[in-house]
Order: structure tokens, then C-alpha cells, then sequence
């Protein structure tokens, strides 16, 4: 059974169950600080620097409707949901990668991180197909202000899911060189909360190019 | 550490672990019918609210289910949760008032 006396410092550890379900499952502590508190320094830096780039994008929106209205229309759709599927299904692994650890079965948890490692490249191969195809239509940087806009941010988004896949992939080497159990684990956790904001972060730029006109 | 954690079988009775099939189930469906929406709607006041209810519903879903926060220390899950909250509130914002916001903005008078 999973040690649910370990002691509670509130930061990467799992709080006792009832003996009935603690066979079933450990869950996180309430009220703790998930991972570490430095990655959510990290966290909330890159979130107010996607919060500004939002801000760009609205301003730049009510000054140049016409781009922003006909934007959206000339982009390829389907790539942008295909990087959306790919993502979503990557925070689902990766959020089932933390339940396993949590249960003490590592080798599960290192399938489900080589799963979040396949979507991460397969977002990374649709975005670079997706700038093949818009270099083809005559989609450039500078073609106008939708596109800069565009062009920066999901350049910038492309770039945190290749370092954050680099980062997945420490999670693994480490699940497979025993640094994380069931008990300890913060700082697998503490990559699973970066790589879930770097989806939350796209939730929010595919509306807003892909579909919002 | 008893063998029974280690077994794949008992994997399937976890609520939690169940819990995520759903949630991902239900975010493949939201952004699928935001795609629809992109290909076939004309932009209204109705199809914006409906985008940005599903930006907030997803960011909700992920923040309290996949990165766990629904029980996790208060400021962080509240900071993370005002995100999706005000994002759609200033994307049906810049709908309804762009002449007002871009006057506001706007360095030369």
C-alpha cells in the first residue's frame, strides 16, 4: 500500500484516504502548493507574457477589424484543430502519468509520458506543415498585422511545447532511474503543471486565430 | 509497497483516473464544435459569447482536472481561474465596444 503516513509539508505529497479507498487511490493534499513553488514563479511569468501578447492581439483587433476579420479565413483550420487534439491529448497524459505515479506503477506512467512525447511532435510536425502551407498561400510575417500577430505567438507557443517536450523527456529518464516513487514526486508534478499551462495557453490562442473573426 | 498498486488491473477502479477519460472526451468535443463554429457561422454577439464560454469551460477543465488545482493552495488555483475568467470577458468586451476600446488605445488624438 501506498505510505499514506508520509508526512504533509503540503508540497508533492498524497494525503490519506480512508482504509477502504486506500487501496483504490491516493489523492494530492489540499491546500498544497503543486510541484514547487519555483516552477510556478515560471508559470505565472509566462502566463503574463502570453497575457500581454492577448493584449496586443485585442488592440491591434479594434484598430485593424478588416484583418482580423478576413485572418482567420485564410488559415488553415484544420491544422489548427489538429495542434488543439494533439495538445489536449498530450495534458491528458500527462495528467494520467501523475495518477499512476501516484499509485506506485512507474512503468504505466512512462508509457503515458512517451505518449504526451508522440502528441508533443505531432504538434510540432502539424505547426511546421501548417508554415509550409501558409508560406505557399503568400502567408508571410509581414503579409499584415494579423499575421505578425499570428506569427509571434504561436512561434513563440511552438517553441514552450519543444522545450517543454525536452522537459517531458527528463521526466522520464528520471521515472526510469527510480528518483520518483509514489510518495515523492514534486518534481514530476512541477513539469506536469508547466507542460498543462503550455495547453492552457493554446486553448486560448485557437479561438482567438483560428476562430473569433 | 503492496504488489496489488503495482497490478494494471486495478488501474480502471480509480474514480479520479476514470474521471479523465470523461473530461478529455468532453474537451475533444468542445473543440471540435469550435471548429465547426470557425467554418460555418458569421460572427454575432452569439457565436463570440459561445466561443468564449467554451474558452472558459476548457481552461476550467484543465486547470482543475488535469493539472489538479481543484484542492490545491487557494491563490494559485484562484490566479489561474481569474485567467479564464476575465480572457472571455474582455473577448465579448472588444465585440461589443471596438470603437470605444480602439479610442482608448489609441496614441494620436
Amino acid at each position: 500500500m501506498v505510505n499514506s503516513s508520509a508526512p504533509d509539508n503540503g508540497i508533492g505529497t498524497v494525503k490519506a484516504v480512508p482504509e477502504a479507498a486506500a487501496a483504490q487511490e491516493c489523492l494530492p493534499a489540499d491546500n498544497r502548493v503543486p510541484g514547487n513553488g519555483a516552477v510556478w514563479v515560471g508559470i505565472f511569468a509566462e502566463m503574463t507574457e502570453f497575457a500581454l501578447m492577448f493584449l496586443v492581439y485585442f488592440i491591434a483587433k479594434v484598430h485593424y477589424p478588416e484583418y482580423f476579420d478576413e485572418g482567420p479565413l485564410k488559415l488553415n483550420t484544420t491544422a489548427g484543430v489538429l495542434n488543439t487534439l494533439a495538445l489536449l491529448t498530450s495534458s491528458f497524459f500527462v495528467a494520467k502519468a501523475m495518477s499512476s505515479v501516484r499509485k506506485g506503477n512507474i512503468q504505466l506512467a512512462i508509457r503515458w509520458l512517451w505518449g504526451t512525447v508522440a502528441s508533443a511532435v505531432a504538434y510540432l510536425l502539424i505547426k511546421t506543415w501548417e508554415y509550409y502551407w501558409n508560406i505557399q498561400q503568400g502567408i508571410e510575417v509581414d503579409t499584415n498585422l494579423f499575421f505578425t500577430v499570428y506569427y509571434y505567438m504561436t512561434f513563440n507557443h511552438f517553441l514552450h511545447v519543444f522545450w517543454g517536450g525536452g522537459a517531458i523527456l527528463w521526466a522520464i529518464w528520471r521515472l526510469k532511474s527510480g528518483f520518483y516513487t509514489a510518495e515523492k514526486h514534486e518534481g514530476m508534478e512541477a513539469i506536469a503543471c508547466y507542460w498543462h499551462m503550455i495547453d492552457l495557453v493554446w486553448i486560448i490562442i485557437f479561438p482567438l486565430l483560428y476562430v473569433l473573426r | 509497497m503492496n504488489s496489488n498498486l503495482d497490478s494494471q488491473s486495478t488501474m480502471p477502479t480509480l474514480t479520479s483516473y476514470k474521471i479523465l477519460d470523461y473530461v478529455w472526451i468532453v474537451l475533444m468535443a468542445l473543440t471540435i464544435g469550435s471548429a465547426l463554429v470557425a467554418e460555418s457561422a458569421e460572427p454575432s454577439l452569439l457565436v463570440t459569447i459561445v466561443i468564449a464560454f467554451t474558452i472558459g469551460i476548457k481552461g476550467r477543465l484543465v486547470v482543475d482536472r488535469f493539472m489538479e488545482l481543484r484542492n490545491a493552495h487557494p491563490y494559485i488555483r484562484f490566479a489561474m481561474n481569474f485567467y479564464f475568467y476575465m480572457l472571455p470577458i474582455v473577448i465579448v468586451l472588444v465585440f461589443l465596444f471596438p470603437e470605444t476600446i480602439a479610442d482608448l488605445t489609441r496614441l494620436k488624438r
